[in-house]
């Protein structure tokens, strides 16, 4: 049963992906939404068992799925869902514009198709070297997204993304190999070596100068694939530069994804040296990210830009919470991961529309989105509020949870650094907001170098389903900030007991 | 076929010395089409140490491993890189941000430090360190050193390789390698992050004319 469901969520992806490899577009699309969909289906079931009845194994260990581990697989696929269903209409801007060939479609579904399979496969891996082929696999196949545009500056961000991915990830093999050599130690040769549910029951007896360095490697490098500073100057570029669907699903979902194996690494290492090593440098990063992404949101020009500035945000924090501790930051920090997701892919498909109508990814010229496009520009003005944290929202209810937890956890003085540090950004978006979505909008005159507008009502996707897909996701945000739902109150409970290395 | 540990150990020791050579040698030279020969010939060191090891010791997973990373790292990369090669007008590293010859006292320190850091503190006392691990770190080093003062595409995928190889001859000097499904799951991803690097280096051939990643500075702030 659970090796059928693991099967269907890594497989019809990857299926659907070979597929719409060698199909036509309308072919191609619909190879995507059918993997997504049978994935999703068998997800939600997996997931469901977990949070209903506790954690599952599948072959052996091979396969082990916490809560953590089920929580994450939901977002991915959510996530996953928001990127397709935004792409059909990206596509086809892009192909007017000339971007981008109509044949080249099959080959984007694939790859958005294997990339989400990748994705999804890390979170029901119970082997640490594993989880990091699979990384390093989303890695590569998420190059060819970011340049899947032929531009210059697309083709510079994916050979940045592409070289510095691969070493900063390096580091996280080294750090895999440090724990593998320690816990050989303990275990012998075992297949079961690197699995974290084994390596954090015999972590106390692990080497402790071995642990320590292969948690060092760790952050490097899965803190270069979540976009901590210093780790991060490839990510502003890959995102901004990534077609609109792959941005949302770059931030919303990849970013959460490195997020998670360091969460790995970090309960090994909380079990193996006790909490203060790991936590304080997590505390130190996500501080550091905070401070750094605050003033290139300040003085962003281009839109994408600051989205991707504000993912950088927004890792610190959740970074931040994670080295915090504690049942209340922990709590935040499980809240914070999904809200941000769906946010975050629900805001890049609203500004890539806005920029693809605009001809502009400027700021300035993108005066006057409100008028111009409402539901793209609504959807943006509320998702920004969102993501600056003002209520009512579950990032609101997140991050109040996190910095009082963080308080509570004996962690005051970053906290309040922290606070003060969100706080200065809400006024850099509001400025940003303020500036595009009212006055008079820029002369169109110059539709800017993509090329002339679209005519109108010909092309536009159907306006209530574009509707839909922008306010579905942001009105779940929103309403879970008022209200709670208790089946969802208790995954999140369960989550936070396996954040704070109990068995969940 | 079995061969006894002393010989193996001789095969290891004299695999890790000609790793450390061929990685000056790469730090110093200006011509791509060489680098990526010397590259072929130290990852295929990497996998014959690996088959050494596997043949003294029994284990199969080295055998298979060691027998892949010849294949893949020693002949398929090589292929793919000097395809590239051929396309572009540029063989050379021209302005290379360290010269030649600070490159090769640069590398050599490297070598030095890797052997101070190998013999330190905390590895030595857990683990049945073998010598190859200063020649691991040495290369793991060396490729960092390439990618950060290289400029063309090429010199940057060797770098990359330099490091993957030191990782791989960790792995080895460390634990005698990760378990089979991860060393094959490492391995698949180098092949593919070549093929990709591929992609682009022909995409930046057809948009921008060249392969020297100069001419990517527009992103910035």
């Amino acid at each position: 049963m659970i090796e059928a469901l693991v099967i269907v969520i890594v497989g019809a992806p990857t299926a659907a992906g070979l597929g719409a490899w060698l199909a036509d577009r309308r072919l191609a699309t619909g190879l995507a939404f059918a993997g997504l969909a049978a994935s999703i289906a068998a997800g939600v079931l997996l997931a469901g068992i977990v949070f209903t009845r506790g954690p599952v194994r599948a072959w052996d260990g091979l396969v082990v799925v916490d809560a953590l581990g089920a929580y994450l697989l939901v977002l991915v696929l959510v996530v996953a869902l928001i990127a397709l269903a935004g792409s059909p209409t990206h596509l086809a801007h892009e192909g007017r514009v000339g971007n981008f060939l109509a044949h080249d479609s099959g080959q984007y579904y694939a790859l958005l198709s294997w990339f989400v399979a990748g994705l999804a496969a890390v979170p029901l891996l119970d082997n640490l070297g594993l989880v990091w082929v699979a990384i390093e696999a989303t890695t590569i196949v998420s190059a060819l997204l970011v340049g899947f545009v032929r531009t210059p500056q697309a083709i510079e961000a994916a050979w940045k993304y592409l070289i510095l991915g691969s070493i900063g990830i390096g580091f996280a093999l080294l750090g895999t190999l440090l724990l593998y050599a320690s816990s050989i130690g303990v275990l012998g040769e075992t297949s079961d070596a690197l699995a974290w549910t084994r390596l954090t029951e015999i972590a106390p007896r692990l080497d402790p100068g071995l642990a320590r360095l292969a948690f060092l490697f760790a952050l490097a490098g899965y803190g270069t694939k979540a976009g901590l500073v210093p780790f991060h100057t490839w990510l502003p570029d890959a995102h901004s530069q990534a077609p609109s669907p792959i941005s949302a699903l770059l931030s919303g979902a990849a970013l959460a994804v490195a997020l998670y194996a360091l969460a790995r690494f970090h309960l090994v290492t909380v079990a193996a040296l006790g909490p203060a090593f790991s936590s304080t440098l997590l505390v130190v990063f996500g501080l550091l990210s905070l401070a750094v992404a605050l003033p290139f949101i300040v003085a962003q020009g281009d839109v994408k830009r600051l989205l991707a500035y504000s993912s950088i945000e927004h890792l610190g924090l959740a970074t931040l919470a994670l080295g915090f501790g504690g049942h209340l930051a922990l709590l935040g920090l499980s809240l914070h991961l999904i809200s941000h997701g769906l946010a975050k892919a629900t805001i890049f498909l609203a500004a890539g529309r806005l920029v693809a109508e605009r001809g502009s990814r400027r700021i300035g010229r993108l005066a006057g989105s409100l008028a111009r496009s409402p539901a793209d520009g609504q959807a943006f003005v509320v998702a920004a509020l969102v993501l600056a944290g003002l209520p009512p929202s579950s990032v609101f209810v997140a991050e109040i949870a996190i910095l009082f937890g963080g308080v509570q956890a004996g962690w005051g003085p970053a906290a309040a650094a922290a606070a003060v540090i969100l706080a200065l950004t809400v006024a850099g978006l509001l400025f940003h907001v303020v500036r595009m979505s009212v006055g008079p909008p820029a002369p169109s005159g110059s539709a800017g170098p993509s090329g002339p507008p679209a005519p109108l009502g010909e092309r536009r996707s159907p306006t209530a389903a574009r509707a839909l897909l922008l306010a579905v996701p942001l009105s779940i945000v929103v309403i879970a900030g008022l209200w709670t739902p208790s089946p969802l109150a208790d995954a999140l409970e369960q989550v936070t007991v396996v954040l704070g290395g109990g068995r969940g | 076929m079995t061969i006894d540990p002393g010989t193996a150990r001789e095969l290891v020791d004299a695999c890790a010395a000609a790793i450390v050579l061929l990685g000056v040698g790469l730090a110093a030279t200006r011509s791509i089409g060489r680098a990526i020969w010397l590259v072929a010939i130290q990852s295929s060191l990497t996998g014959v140490a690996a088959l050494g090891v596997g043949l003294a010791t029994g284990a199969g997973h080295l055998l298979i491993g060691g027998i892949l990373a010849i294949g893949v790292k020693g002949f398929v990369v090589p292929l793919v890189l000097g395809s590239i090669l051929r396309r572009s007008a540029l063989r050379r590293e021209r302005h290379p941000l360290l010269g030649p010859r600070v490159s090769l006292v640069a590398a050599v320190a490297i070598v030095f430090v890797a052997s101070a850091a190998a013999n330190g503190a905390v590895l030595g006392a857990s683990v049945a360190a073998s010598r190859a691990l200063p020649a691991a770190i040495a290369q793991v080093l060396t490729g960092l050193l390439i990618v950060m003062t290289r400029r063309k595409a090429l010199s940057l995928v060797v770098g990359l390789l330099v490091f993957e190889n030191g990782i791989a001859l960790t792995a080895f000097s460390l634990t005698y390698g990760m378990p089979l499904v991860v060393e094959l799951g490492v391995l698949f991803d180098v092949l593919i992050a070549v093929v990709v690097a591929w992609v682009y280096a022909r995409r930046m051939l057809d948009v921008l004319g060249t392969t020297s990643t100069d001419r990517l500075r527009s992103l910035r702030g």
